[in-house]
Parts: C-alpha cells; structure tokens; sequence
C-alpha cells in the first residue's frame, strides 16, 4: 500500500517537489490541436516567424503536465476533494519542445473547514522550472483534502 | 493563415462575444482525466458514485482548455494574439458532467497600450463559460497580448 497523505502532512512552509516528463513536439501540437490551435502552438513553421520563433506549448498544456506531476507524487494518495480555484497563474516563459520541466510546491496556507470538519483548505504556491532552470510557470492554488481519521482505541 | 480581423484596438471596454455550446461526453471526461488528472471521479464512473461528487466530473484544466477552444473557435485565431502573461483568478464554481453543454463568454474589462512597444497592447477579460442551465461553471479573469492595426504615436 502506498503511504497516504491528509491534511494534516501539508504545513505552511512545507516543500514538495516533483518531476515531469520530456514534453515533445508531438505531445505540444497534439494538445494544442485539440484545444488551442493558434499557429505559434500547431505549425512548426509559422511559429518560427512568431514572437516565440518556434514551436511552444499551449499554456492550458504546460498546466495540465503539471497537474499530473501532482497527482503523481502526492494527490492520488490522498482524499483529494477538489478545487475551488487558482489565483496569479503566471506563464512566464515559454515551454518547448525537449523541455523536461520541474515543479517545486510550497504550503502557503493550511485551515480546516469551519462547516466541515473532515476536510481542510491548502493554499499551495508552485514554480515550475525547465531543465536550464528558468522559472516558466507560477501558480497559486487551493485544494481541499480530507483530515486524517482519528486513531479508535480497540 | 487566416485573414486578420480583429487588432488590440478593437477590444475596447465592454466588447463581448458568446460562442455555441460544446457537447463534453463520458468518454472525452475520462480521456482527459486518464491522461493529465486521474484522479478517479475524472476517470472511472463507477468510482465517481461514490466520490463527493456523485459521479464523473471534468478536470477543471478540461473546462479551461475547452473554453480557450471556444474562444479560438470563435475569435481567437482572426486576431493578432501573441499569447497571454496569465490569469489573476480562475474559479470552478460548478461541476462539469457528461452530456453538459459549454459556452463561453467573454467581456473585454481593460484595454493598455504596451509600455515598451508601441506596436503591442495588453487586453485584460473576463471569461465565464457556462452549461445548459445557464450555470457559471468556470470564471476567470486573465491578459492577452495583441499586436495594434496602428503603432502608437
């Protein structure tokens, strides 16, 4: 069994950090196909005539990779029950194809429902950086996650 | 390429636009989720009955990229977008389930002329997308950068 997290494993000042995959060219003009077809996202070669002069990511793209970089490392494991929303998204620098991209997560914030008991709030702030080290993502989010059960005596 | 038809300049305050309704299905929810948050009330119906949620519900990353679709669908693509700086609030106000039917509304809030380009403008929106019901399930607030029809004096 793998190890479970509650609310209770997220404390203000806490760090997680987690990796992703190579994100390729493929992957890039496949998503961006589906959802965001502007040229600098879908056409290698108009995109080299772009503000970007080449191919990059469709920003919904680089934010998805990193919700999955979560569910990987932590939120799989535990009551993940949904998010409300995300505050200062910033895309700050492009994400290319080859760019193997990293996430550091930092606990910002952590309250226990005042309507329900079982849960609590965790505001999280996140940088994702490229394998050169340019930061090209922040975000900060909230999530709910279930409270650790308490300990029955036998 | 496709003929140019709107410029930052057109974007003034209050401009909207509402797209037609999207058909989200079971089978795009969980293809989404499997692949970018598969967390199981967006992957596996069964296991979404008895999640908080009473069954299958969209990533909330699903809404967004379906609502950027609508909006390239729409307008986007007959502009001279250069790409976005961010969203300052994104809310998942709603969930979305299978067979809900998405629009988009945007609502131009702010339109500034670039400090340091005087052939570029920042436009600052409010998007809401919204289901059959007329809900809003999803809202943002968020800039995109356009290229001008006519460079700053």
């Amino acid at each position: 069994m793998p190890r479970k997290y509650y609310f209770e494993d997220f404390a203000p000042g806490d760090v997680w950090e987690m990796e992703g995959p190579v994100v390729t060219k493929e992957e890039i003009v496949d998503f961006a196909t589906r959802f965001d077809p502007q040229y600098f996202h879908v056409d290698e070669a108009a995109a080299k005539n772009s503000p970007y002069g080449g191919l990059i990511a469709s920003g919904w793209h680089t934010v998805s990779l990193c919700m999955r970089m979560m569910c990987d490392r932590y939120l799989l494991n535990c009551v993940s029950l949904g998010s409300p929303g995300v505050e200062h998204l910033r895309w700050l620098h492009p994400v290319r194809p080859g760019d193997r991209l990293r996430m550091k997560m930092t606990v910002i914030e952590a309250k226990i429902s005042r309507t329900k008991p079982d849960r609590g709030s965790v505001l999280h702030h996140w940088e994702v950086v490229n394998q050169e080290g340019q930061l090209v993502m922040i975000m900060d989010g909230h999530g709910i996650l279930g409270r650790r059960p308490p300990v029955r005596d036998p | 390429m496709t003929t140019i038809k709107y410029y930052w300049e057109d974007f003034t305050p209050g401009w909207v636009y509402e797209s037609p309704p999207r058909l989200l299905t079971a089978q795009q929810i969980m293809a989404f989720g499997r692949e970018y948050d598969p967390q199981s009330y967006h992957t596996d119906e069964e296991a979404a009955k008895s999640s908080p949620f009473g069954g299958l519900i969209a990533s909330g990353w699903q809404t967004c990229s379906v609502a950027m679709r609508l909006m390239c669908d729409g307008y986007l693509l007959q502009t001279t977008c250069i790409g976005s700086p961010g969203l300052e609030e994104l809310r998942w106000l709603k969930p979305v389930r299978p067979g809900d039917a998405l629009r988009l509304h945007t609502t131009v809030l702010e339109q500034t002329p670039s400090q340091k380009d005087p052939a570029r403008g920042t436009v600052k929106f409010r998007w809401d997308v919204l289901n059959q019901k007329d809900q809003v399930v999803c809202s943002m607030t968020g800039r995109q950068h356009y290229r001008r029809r006519t460079p700053a004096q």
